[in-house]
């Protein structure tokens, strides 16, 4: 298959998962849509192209690990899991509802495929520094992914995690930021006093790299790079657009948490193809 | 016989010898080697001596990691350090998955905090953890017992809180007296007029009042409880029912830990008079261990006096 034709494959799953992700939203009545497809092309290319993983092990001790640390963004990962066969779609249905294996926030112990529970923000880089380094010790050649947004690498534990991680060499460590420019309250911008972002990370001895977190061919080909690093984890700064893929949602904050009506589902279908 | 200097150094013998026998063993350090006591561990197994810096939120996140890559992490360092400060990552990201990580804080109590003060006196530990899901919670209550739980520990498979101390611990218990996770022990029975519970460093001031008590015809059963999670209520129970009343004694503060496990026990399935010897809901300060035990009362005379003040009430005087 020509890279044409991957990232064409990869542009109608992502399609998919949104969709996924506005009907398991619709049906649950609450979820966080804006989030979901911000990160939703990168869960994509991870899932369906980058990640060495065996569905139906789900636990195979030397499979690569993903971590949605911004875990308020799991209705794309659990579309994900259910399309790669981790579980059935029909699961799709049961977000956030009682007695269902979708929790509203990650959880490794109640879906399968979820590398380790996530959500409170702030907490995933940690943990995957945790993995990495059990990867160098048992002499494990997987990568350890890991997702964040914008908005949690305000929390404290994150730069603890980014020292942690030079000071450890993990070049075995591919991280990034979901970089949308919002967070619940509004923007980067106006709440913290954040940015920029990418001198932090480059002071925290990171290979760091900023592409199109949209662009298929950039994020393939940043992992690549990440790949080559020999004594630095790496940060992949994503520049995307919270809610993108809808015209209606797009930059717009409402959408971090927020239920479509039934003709946003409609125009859903319409535009992201549906099955 | 075995000679600690104290629980720290009980500590670094039991994971050291757990780490020959099993390479998921590993030490996670919160820049709390040498408070650990664990250099000579880092020295022996330095790729199994993971060191993060003073970062305890992200101890126990990388410890989370590990475990969740088929690792056994036991991170050691202060007792307030884990339980407060990384509080939400012991919650969230250990107990709640049940992970297999081992948190053992020292400095438990005001006793093994002392000189230091408050800062780093930790007496809200045990309130903390118990009131967790699914966290084994051990207190140890000298040396021989600290080495015992950590290899006790080891065979859980799950969270496990041990609370160790500063180096002050008297022992109490001979060397090969096992530790028995989620079993209450009766240490000495001099008779059932008062059920006298206690735990952790201060078991020798609860032994010392025992026997004061014996001296002036109060008879007391005197029980260690080294385990608050999962406890052992039919114990505790059988000892409420046959003493008709009940002194708890602690290092920690009187709110959430062992006088309420016990009272909690008798409210459920036997109400007897109780009182709680222990931290009186107060801050404490720095001074000598012995003294600010005395001081924040936890001295003997505290317990002989609540003993006797238990006995006047069972009896209707």
């Amino acid at each position: 298959m020509n890279v044409e034709n991957d990232i064409k494959k990869l542009q109608t799953i992502s399609d998919h998962i949104r969709l996924d992700i506005m009907k398991m939203v619709y049906e649950a009545k609450d979820g966080h849509p804006g989030p979901a497809f911000s990160i939703a092309d990168l869960i994509t290319t991870l899932y369906f192209k980058e990640m060495k993983i065996d569905p139906q092990n789900p636990r195979w001790e030397d499979r690569d690990r993903f971590i949605l640390s911004k875990g308020h963004a799991c209705p794309a990962l659990y579309s994900a899991l259910a399309r790669k066969g981790y579980f059935s779609m029909d699961e799709l249905h049961g977000l956030r509802k009682l007695g269902s294996m979708l929790q509203g926030h990650p959880d490794m112990n109640k879906t399968p495929g979820i590398d380790i529970t996530s959500g409170s923000l702030g907490n995933g880089l940690s943990m995957a520094v945790g993995m990495a380094i059990a990867a160098k010790y048992r002499k494990k050649s997987y990568y350890t992914y890991v997702a964040m947004g914008d908005g949690e690498i305000q929390e404290g534990l994150v730069w603890e995690a980014a020292m942690c991680a030079s000071k450890y060499k993990l070049n075995n460590l591919i991280a990034f930021v979901d970089h949308n420019g919002w967070q619940s309250g509004g923007s980067i911008h106006d709440v913290s006093g954040l940015l920029p972002v990418l001198p932090k990370w480059q002071a925290f001895n990171w290979d760091c790299q900023v592409i199109d977190g949209h662009d298929f061919e950039q994020i393939i080909q940043a992992i690549a790079q990440a790949k080559k690093s020999t004594d630095k984890p790496s940060m992949i700064i994503l520049k995307t657009i919270k809610g993108k893929g809808l015209s209606f949602m797009e930059n717009d904050n409402s959408w971090h948490k927020r239920v479509p009506t039934a003709e946003q589902m409609e125009q859903a279908i319409t535009v992201l193809g549906g099955e | 016989m075995v000679e600690y200097k104290g629980t720290r150094e009980a500590f670094t013998q039991a994971i050291t010898e757990l780490a020959a026998e099993n390479e998921q063993v590993v030490f996670v350090s919160a820049d709390s080697l040498k408070a650990m006591r664990a250099t000579s561990f880092a020295e022996k197994y330095p790729d199994r001596y993971i060191e993060v810096g003073i970062a305890e939120q992200n101890s126990v996140g990388v410890s989370a990691g590990l475990a969740s890559a088929g690792l056994m992490p036991f991170i050691g360092t202060y007792a307030g350090f884990i339980t407060m400060r990384a509080c939400e990552q012991v919650r969230t990201f250990v107990a709640y998955p049940h992970l297999n990580v081992k948190l053992v804080g020292i400095n438990g109590g005001i006793f093994s905090g002392e000189r230091e003060g408050v800062t780093h006196q930790f007496f809200e530990d045990l309130a903390i953890m118990r009131a967790m899901p699914d966290v084994t919670i051990l207190v140890p209550a000298d040396a021989h017992q600290m080495y015992h739980a950590v290899k006790a520990a080891a065979l859980i498979d799950g969270p496990v809180y041990i609370r160790a101390g500063s180096g002050r611990e008297h022992l109490v218990y001979e060397a090969d007296t096992p530790f028995e996770v989620g079993k209450i022990r009766v240490l000495k029975k001099y008779g059932n007029d008062v059920a006298l519970f206690a735990n952790g460093f201060i078991l020798n001031r609860a032994v010392e009042a025992a026997r004061i008590l014996n001296e002036s015809n109060i008879r007391v059963t005197l029980v260690d409880v080294p385990t608050l999670k999962p406890l052992d209520e039919s114990g505790i129970q059988a000892i409420l029912a046959d003493c008709k009343a009940a002194v708890t004694v602690e290092d920690h503060n009187v709110i959430g830990g062992l006088g309420d496990v016990i009272s909690m026990v008798s409210t459920k399935s036997y109400p007897v008079f109780m009182e709680r010897v222990g931290l009186q809901d107060v801050f404490p300060s720095s001074g000598g261990p012995e003294e600010v035990l005395d001081r924040y009362g936890i001295s003997i005379q505290d317990i002989v006096n609540a003993v006797k003040n238990v006995c006047k009430m069972k009896r209707g005087i």
